[in-house]
């Protein structure tokens, strides 16, 4: 069955909110058994909409964007399930796999706008040292709208507008191009530890950095709390220690205070 | 939770009391906007500090100086949790409301946010998720509407979950404040001490180079440096960064425009 004009603007609406959500993280209506579901609405086929919702939703079980690695995206994976078992006629097991091009796709665009974003951070910076709430808010929404926009654009197109050449698109994009975005998206959170380092790292706390690494490196955990927690434990040993350091002071400069005093007025 | 709060005025309570209840209920709601300015630079810290805007306004009214010196602080990187960030944002807002120095606050939310995305991912991404999406799946793959509308109920709770969380954190902190404070010197201390054994762990899992030139039949990646010591090139290469930022005063925008020009260009020589 084709798609109405209607319903390909009612799709794009639902895709500003989905990716919106996917981009905050809050409502978790991104995932795949809710966005189905309601492009199942939109198109008129709730039935067919809530089954594919309970396969994607399981294909996508194990891809989750915690530790910072950004699988193909849920929501437009969702949407385009329901879209092309629609149109096709096809099973929405089927319609699954036929609609990972297009979450590629949203995936390859997000991570070029996770680096592109950066580009912002200065203007935020000086909006920050200005106090000039408005000016900072502004840098937000504007990054907020460009990800809605994206959004609207890739499910418009690719379920009314043009299904084939979209398809083509993620086909054609140089692999290098893509390539080169990856690494880019892969290096760069160096230049915000690097930064985070140039305000916190002295030299004497240079050996837990290393400390922190190196259990990371060898410890193939899927996140960092076997660090975090070896990182506690040196805090409180050295919490502990200078808590007794900050006493034996106290009581050296008591000891001090009443050795003065008691010798003068005692004549001991 | 200090709901009979409410109706009190902000500035009926003494100068150092000028939050609501209902400020901090609201900080919970707009703890949704953390990931509003996400970049790989810096991750959240744009939607960090937009979030907590409104209550920093109240605390440092005609403080221009005090509302700079916050947002600028806070505009350093930061990744977390995000169904759990409000009850840092909660704990961390305590702490300026009672205007603790810069340094205990900064230490505190560096040695704080790298262990609650770990503890977050652990309980939402790999035990929620699963448990929930299972279940509500096995519903729909029959076609029972009840699977989505059971897992956006659970998803609703876990969103309505940030607003006591948000009370949770600003309670300890106003508890917790004058032990904080007699000890802010050594706390900070401790909480760099942790935010940087984290931030290590962090360069290890975050940052990913990895080379594919081959010297002769030895793939320089593979059979020498993971050899070696693996992550030592991400670890180096942070270093090499920092050591431009600190010591060449290069600035961070000159540093991403070069990791970009150089993942582009490895990328298409094939060198990585």
């Amino acid at each position: 069955m084709a798609i109405t004009l209607m319903q390909g603007l009612m799709l794009g609406l639902f895709a500003i909110v989905a990716g919106l959500d996917s981009w905050l993280e809050v409502l978790y209506i991104f995932r795949p058994i809710i966005s189905c579901t309601v492009a199942g609405l939109i198109l008129g086929d709730v039935q067919m909409g809530i089954i594919a919702g309970g396969l994607t939703e399981l294909a996508f079980a194990g891809l989750t964007p915690a530790g910072g690695t950004q699988p193909p995206n849920p929501a437009v994976c969702g949407i385009m399930t329901v879209v092309i078992a629609h149109t096709t006629g096809v099973a929405p097991a089927t319609a699954m796999s036929l609609s990972l091009p297009f979450a590629m796709l949203m995936q390859y665009i997000l991570l070029m706008f996770y680096s592109i974003f950066t580009v912002f951070m200065p203007g935020m910076d000086k909006a920050a040292e200005q106090a000039d709430t408005k000016k900072f808010g502004r840098y937000a929404y504007l990054m907020m709208a460009i990800v809605c926009a994206a959004f609207f654009i890739v499910i418009f197109l690719s379920a009314y507008a043009a299904q084939t050449p979209m398809q083509a698109l993620v086909e054609a994009m140089p692999k290098w191009l893509i390539h080169g975005f990856e690494l880019a998206g892969a290096a760069l959170p160096a230049v915000g530890f690097a930064m985070l380092l140039k305000v916190l790292l002295r030299m004497e706390y240079l050996p837990f950095l290393l400390l922190g690494f190196v259990v990371a490196s060898f410890i193939n955990y899927s996140n960092v709390l076997p660090a975090a927690v070896i990182g506690v434990v040196f805090a409180m040993i050295e919490f502990f220690r200078d808590k007794k350091n900050k006493k034996l002071q106290d009581q050296i400069e008591a000891l001090k205070q009443s050795g003065v005093s008691g010798g003068e007025e005692d004549g001991i | 939770m200090a709901s009979d709060e409410i109706k009190t005025t902000p500035t009926s309570e003494g100068s150092d009391k000028k939050l609501t209840s209902h400020d901090i209920t609201m900080l919970g709601i707009r703890s949704s906007l953390l990931q509003a300015a996400f970049s790989y630079e810096r991750m959240q810290a744009g939607g960090w500090a937009w979030a907590q805007v409104p209550v920093w306004k109240k605390i440092f009214g005609k403080d221009k100086k005090g509302l700079s010196e916050a947002m600028t602080d806070n505009m350093e990187f930061i990744n977390t949790s995000p169904p759990l960030v409000s009850i840092l944002m909660g704990l961390l807002t305590s702490m300026e409301e009672k205007h603790v120095s810069r340094q205990t606050i900064r230490g505190l939310k560096n040695g704080l946010f790298g262990p609650m995305a770990g503890i977050g991912d652990a309980i939402y991404w790999f035990t929620l998720m699963p448990i929930v999406g299972g279940i509500a799946a096995s519903f729909a793959a029959k076609g029972n509407p009840l699977g989505p509308i059971l897992y956006f109920l659970v998803y609703v709770g876990v969103f309505l979950c940030r607003i006591p969380f948000a009370h949770l954190g600003y309670n300890l902190g106003t508890k917790a404040i004058d032990v904080i404070q007699e000890n802010s010197e050594i706390i900070a201390r401790v909480a760099t001490i942790m935010g940087l054994t984290v931030i290590g762990a962090l360069i290890s899992s975050y940052v990913s180079l990895s080379l594919k030139v081959k010297i002769g039949t030895v793939a320089l990646q593979k059979d020498f440096l993971d050899k070696v010591f693996p992550n030592i090139l991400p670890l180096a290469f942070t270093f090499f960064l920092f050591w431009l930022l600190k010591k060449k005063k290069v600035s961070p925008i000159v540093l991403i425009a070069v990791v970009f020009v150089l993942c582009i260009v490895c990328s298409f020589f094939g060198i990585m």
